[in-house]
Order: structure tokens, then sequence, then C-alpha cells
């Protein structure tokens, strides 16, 4: 335990000391907040949940990653492949971290829409919404560890990440309603991983309560990220692709 | 001293897809040894280090650390060992006194900031404490993998190429450690390809040549087994085969403009050089003579120099 905490205060520290992490984890999102903000400062009471969900999809597909790739990358993986510690125990502290950083970035965004854009929010609304958000991350984060698993390298693994964050961004109904949509797609996207999350963090968070669909959202979202952890596990290495 | 095997290697073979790393390798080292691994750029001996480790499965063959199969239960022979890799990669945006801290810890060992420091100071770290270790000089992130090489006070430490990104003071510096860590009881395997310094430091060394062990004692049993002449080294230009003509002379080569002659009897052939070079109207310059090297050695039983000629 004292081990798994003093690694993960380690882990903490590389987060918070790295330019590029910082920027991507924290500035970034109050950064789309304000982008958005500039185009449709009205309705930043419907977009503020759009932006959390949009952040949380960036932040597991791509950022979520990068420090763990760059240590691939650089040969620290190998070196703590070297000691007794057991993998499980180095996931679990980078995943520990990274899932506070992705709720940070929420909160983040929360109060630049409320102090930027006085974008209601309320009690009750934010309690239901936080464990949608979390359900989200995970599953997020799950299927950014699948994608990292198949890249060779950490700039691949950034490709591949953004090319799904852009698709699943204009197909779940957060940027284009549903029903602008082809019809096979909207028959189609419910069934993928971003959707459900975006339904589920807005009827939280404009109206506090669960999105009446809310069952089979939280169950797909937990098929996915058991689902994609499993395989992400599968696909960990400690080394690049040579 | 009663014998005890810290380290068993048998019959290992390691491939990387279709090539064959090593091949056959068999060695073992005794506790309180300093285990040297001679050999040139890709004989294998950071993979052989790797299967000791548990980094690198091998196809083929046993490795014991402290009477316990890598194989069976890896936990357990890393915890006996201080590893300090080839390439130097630890977490970098950590100071130098953070990640000492969290490499022990990674062993359970828990140091108090007392012990850190002192650790520090045998490498001239203490300095550099607070200093992030990405902004740390080649050589001082060099002893810095040294330092938390043995921050889980592992009672055998294996250093692959320990000093060669540092300056001979630093290199110096690095031997007299290694020597300490050999006063207090611990089994040290490293891997260089300086003949001078396996000979310096370590009590036997294995040569390697690509992917097999040609040849491991000590230092000087290596030397004599060969019966290997004395080297006489001058400055002189003569065709190779009239001077391998000359009396007692047993090899004769040119290193750089130097010409190494093999000789049983030195002095009876240097005064016939003198001769073959005067008939050609050349003098013989900077005469040396030296006693046979590992770097002989290796090149008898490999037919290759152990590092290029520069
Ligand atoms: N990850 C790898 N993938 C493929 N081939 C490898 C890999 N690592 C080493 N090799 C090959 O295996 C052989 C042995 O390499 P190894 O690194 O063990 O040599 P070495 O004796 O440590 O060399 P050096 O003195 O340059 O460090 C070399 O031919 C090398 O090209
Ligand atoms: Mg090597």
């Amino acid at each position: 335990m004292k081990r798994f905490l003093i690694l993960t205060k380690a882990m903490t520290l590389m987060h918070l000391r790295n330019g590029y992490v910082l920027f991507w984890n924290f500035a970034f999102p109050v950064l789309l907040m304000v982008i958005y903000g500039a185009i449709m400062s009205q309705f930043m009471d419907y977009m503020t949940p759009g932006v959390i969900v949009l952040n949380a999809l960036s932040f597991g597909l791509v950022s979520s990653s990068t420090m763990m790739l760059e240590m691939r990358e650089k040969g620290v993986l190998r070196r703590l492949q070297a000691t007794p510690l057991p993998a499980v125990q180095l996931i679990g502290s980078y995943l520990l971290v990274n899932i506070v950083i992705g709720v940070l970035q929420s909160a983040l965004i929360i109060v630049a829409g409320v102090l930027l854009y006085k974008v209601n929010v309320t009690a009750m609304g934010l309690l239901i919404a936080y464990p949608m958000i979390l359900f989200g991350l995970l599953a997020f984060m799950a299927l950014g560890g699948i994608i990292s698993g198949v890249s060779a390298k950490s700039g691949s693994a950034t490709a591949i990440g953004m090319t799904i964050y852009f698709l699943l961004m204009f197909i779940s109904d957060m940027i284009f309603p549903l029903d602008m949509l082809p019809n096979w797609l909207q028959n189609v996207v419910p069934y993928l991983p971003a959707y459900p999350v975006a339904q589920l963090v807005r009827s939280a968070m404009l109206e506090a309560t669960l999105d009446p669909k809310w069952m089979t959202h939280i169950l797909l979202l937990l098929a996915y990220g058991i689902g994609a952890t499993f395989i992400a596990a599968k696909l960990f290495r400690w080394e690049p692709k040579t | 001293m009663k014998q005890q095997s810290m380290i068993d290697v048998k019959n290992v073979t390691a491939a990387y897809g279709a090539l064959t790393a090593l091949n056959g390798v068999s060695l073992n080292v005794q506790k309180g040894e300093i285990f040297g691994l001679l050999g040139p750029n890709g004989a294998g001996k950071t993979t052989l280090l790797a299967s000791v480790e548990g980094l690198h499965k091998p196809k083929q063959g046993d490795v014991h650390v402290g009477g316990i199969s890598v194989q069976a239960d890896p936990v357990a022979t890393k915890r006996q060992l201080g590893i300090q890799l080839q390439k130097t990669a630890l977490l970098d945006d950590l100071t130098v006194a953070e990640l000492v801290e969290v490499y022990a810890a990674l062993y359970e060992v828990y140091l108090t900031s007392k012990e850190i420091d002192s650790l520090l100071a045998r490498f001239d770290l203490v300095e550099k404490r607070n200093t992030l270790a990405r902004r740390l000089s080649g050589g001082q992130q060099q002893r810095l993998a040294l330092a938390v090489a043995i921050a889980n006070d592992p009672q055998i430490v294996l250093l692959d190429e320990p000093t060669s990104a540092l300056d001979p003071h630093a290199r110096r510096a690095v031997w007299d450690i290694v020597r300490q860590l050999h006063d207090e009881g611990r089994t040290i395997v490293l891997t260089t390809h300086a003949m001078e310094e396996a000979e310096a430091l370590c009590g036997r060394i294995a040569i390697i040549d690509r992917g097999q062990i040609v040849a491991c004692d000590t230092p000087s049993a290596l030397i004599a087994n060969l019966k290997l002449n004395s080297m006489l080294k001058a400055t002189v230009e003569l065709p190779l085969d009239q001077v391998r003509a000359l009396p007692e002379v047993s090899a004769a080569r040119y290193t750089g403009q130097y010409l190494e002659v093999e000789s049983a009897r030195p002095e009876v052939t240097l005064t016939a050089l003198h001769e073959l070079a005067a008939r050609s109207g050349r003098s013989v310059r900077d005469v040396a003579l030296r006693q046979p090297n590992l770097e002989d050695v290796f090149l008898k039983l490999t037919g290759r120099a152990l590092v290029e000629s520069n």
C-alpha cells in the first residue's frame, strides 16, 4: 500500500511538471469553453454538458495515454518492468491519477461556464451528472488503452485517437442534432460510446433527472468499459513495437 | 569462504525473431564476485543481462538468481537485483531525491531523507538532490542510474556499461564505487567493451562474442592460458610478411601506425627488426614492450579486434 502511495505521488508530480501534459489537461478544456462561448454564448447552458463530454472523450482517447506512451517510448516502462512492481499497481496508479485529472477537467469546465457565461447549474444536477461523467471517462479511457496497445508509436496513437474523436464528435448528437444524420447512421449512433454519455450528462445537468433510457445507456457504457479494459490489458506492452 | 551460486545461467539461447542473440550460453557467478562480461557491440551482453533480469524470455535454457528460477518466480528474483540498464531511462520529471525514493519503494524499501542523502553523497549528487533528473548532464544521469540501482540495497548488482558515457575521472570514481559495493559483500556483474576496465575491476571475466562465451576465467589466467608472448610495439613501415619471418616472431600486425609484433624473445626479435629496417634504409622508432592483455586474448580467440582500431 505504501508503495502504491509513493508511486501515485510520483505519477501525480510527473503529470503536474510536464508542460505539454499540463496544457492539454487543464488549459485546453477552458479554452474549449471560451471558443464555444465565442460562437454561441447564448446557448451555453445547452452546450456546457456537451463540452464536458467532448472533453472527456478527447481526454480518454488521447491525452490520458500521453504520459504512459512517453514512458513506453523512452524506456522508462522497461526499467520499471525490471523492478518487482506488479503491472496492476503501475497501471492502477496511473489510471487513478488520470481519473482524478478527468474529473477536475469537468469541474474546470463547469466553473468556466458559471463564471464566464452564467451557466445554470444545480446541486441536484451535479450530483446526478458526476457519476455519469465518471462512467463516460472510464469507458473512454479504456478505449484509449486499446489505442495505445495497437499503436507502435505515440504519434500514431494520437492520430488514431483524434480520428475517432472527430468522428464521434460530429455524429453523437453534440454538435449536430441526431436527426440531421442519414437514417442508417441514426440507428447506429446510440450504440457507439459517446452518445449515451452525452444523453446522460445532458439530462442530468439541464433537468437534474436521469435520461429515460438511462439503464440502457449505463449498461452499454459498462459493456464498453469492461470489454475495452480487458482488451487493453491484453494489449499492454512495456516496450514500443520495433 | 563457502561458494554460493548467485547467478546460474544454463545453456541459454535467446532470439529476437530470426536473429539469434545468445547461443547456448552457460555461466555461474559466485557470491562476492565482480564478474565482467567483455565483448564487442552486438555480442549479446545486454541480452544476457536481460534474461537474468527477467526482461527477456530465453527460447531455451534456465536462469536462476539466488537459487530461484527467473521463469518460475520473477518477482522473487527481481527483488534480489539492483539494476542499471544500458539505456538510462528513469522517471525524469522527478527530482534526483524523489527518484531514489520511488525506485527504492518499488522494492518495498522505504528510505528516510537522511538515507537518501547519504546514498546520493556516494555518487556526488547531494547538491543535485532537488534538480529534475532530465536537467542533469549525461554523466550525472549515469551516476544517478547507479544510485538508483543500489537504492534497494540489493545483494546482486547488474551494471550494463556503467562507465560508457563518463570522462576518465568520473570513470575512476565509478570503479571506486564498484569496488566499495564489492567490499560490502555484494555480487556484481558488469558489461564493458573496455578491456582495461575489465582488467582493473573484475575477478573473473567471460569473453562473449556473437552470442557465445568463448572463454571464462580470471584475467591473468585468460592471458596465461593462451601462452601469449610479449608484444613489441614500434613505429616503422615494413612489409608484414618480412616481419613475420623474423626470429621468434609468432604474429605481427599493424594497429594504426604502430607495428605490433608478438615474440617469445623480444630482445632477439628487436635486433633482427633493426637490421631488417636498416637494409631498406628505414629506422625503428618509439619502441615499447608490453605484456599481453585481454585485447590480445580476444583477438586470439575470435580473430577480430575487441574495439575497432581508431
Ligand atoms: N530489441 C531488439 N530487437 C531486435 N534485435 C535486437 C534487440 N536487441 C538486441 N538485438 C540484437 O541482438 C544482438 C545482441 O544485442 P545486445 O544488445 O545483447 O548486444 P550487446 O553485447 O549488449 O551490444 P552493445 O555493446 O552494443 O551494447 C545484436 O545483434 C542486436 O542487434
Ligand atoms: Mg549492450
